[in-house]
């Protein structure tokens, strides 16, 4: 705990000499949800689309910037370099396993990021009553315990992506493919439900969704306490065993691939 | 022993590729690898309290040899045991003990000054607080770096921060210490500031200290014994004099003459190294050089006479060329 508290700190106060890069960042995240909020605020001017009212995609689309910020993990990029320019020796050196550097880091941003996106939709609601949720503290509830291992599932499988870096030095470019089939199958884009039934049957055994869209459906209520929500968490819960388990596989057989370059 | 190596061996495989668009295209098709050897079937013990410096040049194998020894490294065959653990097993117990300081790569935090990395490694660590205060405050004290603590490390020269580094290593009082070119790139004072530190750490704390520098003057300086290492295979295991001795069983013979002296004259003692008009230097036998000298005082007008050992460079610079049959004992 004395450990993470100590890295947590070292995340605000690196955090603190980039603030003007921490409001470029919070913007951008901002953006794409945006960018979808208004096509499809157009779409549905002239009524709903397949279930979801003009409110409906507000309360979405500001959820999933909320989560978006929650789960958010840029892992690889960092432990791409970390592997790629020998800044894993010393982290190899040290007692303490490296993830546990890159969770810190990844907890001590959320705090602040996520915390400025709920202010931000708060201020937002107080104006633009579309976008207010109802007061339902259980669901809430509900919602909060399907971001944690959304959290996990987002991270884990963003950090084995950079530890393929013990292998190719393309590890940024299959992040950047997951990205491109998360923009679908995770509902950032468009919910779920609106996509093609092919489609939503594929995302529903993948990863995808339990990391974004999920949540966000329990958040604004589309998904409630009973056996939708239970299946949700529980493949939620298995996608956060099988990403533990590639990590533990991945970690393992990459110390031994190592080549520890560059000092 | 506190370090013991046995039969150490790193090979590493390595993609060629063959130069323009073919090449390119066959590598993705028919890749072709080559295997490099880093370390071939090294051998040798390291008591504690020692000062080791490791020789070579570039692509030797030292640097690899370190990073197996802390474990960042697993070997291709062979065995190792640090501080009595098996460094590729021995988890977060076995790197509690040691310190690894890379010239060329920092820990510390770059936007943040040095103090922040030390009380982040006091953390890791698990130091207790009173010890923390301790160990800073000497370390501060003997590194000098009061005026240094508060600035952000990117702001600081290139030698305060390997000052910093190393005082962030030691925070935790660590057993072995694996210094990779810790004077790279920084100039005459700054390399003799670290080189006194380290052998006063070592002299006042008892650890084993193991190094590797391009500078002579850091491996002369500190180390007690060297192991020298080319191709990946240990050439030499002893101490810098005995390895003059062994390698250059000769001794330097500088002469300045009070008159000019042709060269005829000066090849009759010994090969003659240099020479001008007035001066000239000679090698000669070790255990001939007392006899040789004393006619060169009597034959010649020799106005002054110094005697020494070849200059250690070309010492090891013959070990690498393979010039004798210097081997690992």
């Amino acid at each position: 705990m004395r450990r993470y508290l100590a890295l947590m700190r070292v995340g605000w106060l690196v955090d603190l000499q980039y603030r003007a890069a921490i409001v470029i960042w919070l913007v951008l995240g901002a953006a794409q949800p945006l960018v979808s909020l208004a096509i499809w605020w157009v779409v549905a001017g002239g009524g709903e689309v397949g279930g979801f009212g003009r409110a409906d995609f507000a309360r979405y689309f500001f959820a999933l910037m909320l989560v978006d910020q929650l789960t958010l993990a840029w892992d690889v990029w960092y432990i791409d370099r970390w592997i790629r320019e020998g800044e894993m020796n010393f982290r190899l050196a040290r007692p303490l396993d490296p993830i546990h550097e890159a969770i810190a880091d990844n907890l001590a941003y959320k705090a602040k990021s996520a915390a400025l996106t709920a202010g931000v939709w708060a201020v937002t609601a107080v104006f633009w009553p579309a976008v207010r949720l109802p007061f339902e503290p259980a669901q809430w509830l509900l919602a909060g315990m399907a971001v944690v291992p959304a959290m996990a599932i987002r991270f884990l499988s963003t950090y084995v992506n950079g530890l393929l870096a013990f292998w190719t030095t393309r590890a940024t470019a299959i992040a950047e493919l997951q990205y491109g089939l998360s923009l679908f199958l995770s509902g950032r884009i468009a919910p779920l439900s609106l996509l093609p039934p092919v489609v939503t049957a594929a995302a529903g055994v993948l990863w995808f969704p339990y990391m974004l869209a999920f949540p966000v459906e329990v958040l604004t209520g589309q998904v409630t306490a009973g056996p939708e929500y239970l299946r949700g968490l529980g493949w939620q819960l298995l996608w956060v065993g099988i990403w533990l388990g590639l990590y533990r596989v991945v970690w393992v057989r990459g110390r031994r691939h190592y080549g520890a370059v560059g000092g | 022993m506190i370090i013991r190596a046995e039969s150490l061996t790193k090979h590493y495989r390595v993609k060629v590729r063959d130069p323009g668009l073919r090449g390119a295209l066959r590598s993705v098709f028919r890749p072709r690898y080559r295997e490099v050897v880093a370390v071939e079937s090294v051998t040798f013990g390291i008591r504690e309290g020692e000062i080791v410096g490791f020789l070579g040049p570039n692509g030797a194998g030292k640097t690899t040899m370190i990073k197996m020894l802390a474990g960042l490294l697993y070997p291709t065959r062979g065995r190792a045991v640090v501080a009595g653990y098996d460094p590729w097993t021995g988890g977060a117990a076995f790197r509690s003990r040691f310190a690894l300081v890379l010239g060329n790569k920092q820990q510390l935090v770059w936007d943040l000054p040095p103090e922040e990395t030390f009380l982040l490694n006091r953390a890791i660590y698990a130091v207790s607080w009173p010890d923390y205060r301790r160990r800073v405050d000497e370390l501060v004290g003997l590194l000098r770096l009061e005026d240094v603590l508060g600035k952000p490390v990117r702001q600081l020269s290139q030698g305060e921060r390997m000052k910093c580094e190393l005082a962030a290593a030691l925070i935790h009082h660590p057993r072995i210490l694996f210094l990779d070119e810790p004077t790279l790139g920084l100039d005459i004072t700054a390399q003799e500031t670290i080189r006194a530190f380290v052998r006063d750490y070592r002299d006042r704390t008892g650890a084993t200290v193991l190094l590797t520098s391009h500078y002579m003057a850091d491996v002369t300086a500190l180390a007690d014994r060297v192991l020298i290492i080319n191709h990946g295979r240990l050439l030499y295991d002893g101490a810098l004099g005995a390895l003059a001795e062994r390698i250059a069983p000769v001794k330097r013979v500088e002469l300045t003459f009070s008159r000019e002296v042709a060269g005829a004259e000066v090849e009759r003692f010994g090969v003659v190294r240099s020479r001008e008009p007035r001066r000239a230097t000679l090698e000669v036998p070790r255990d001939g050089v007392a006899q040789v000298s004393g006619r060169l005082l009597s034959e010649l007008p020799v106005a002054d006479l110094t005697i020494s050992d070849p200059p250690i460079e070309e010492v090891i610079g013959r070990v690498f060329a393979g010039e004798t049959g210097a081997g690992a004992p």
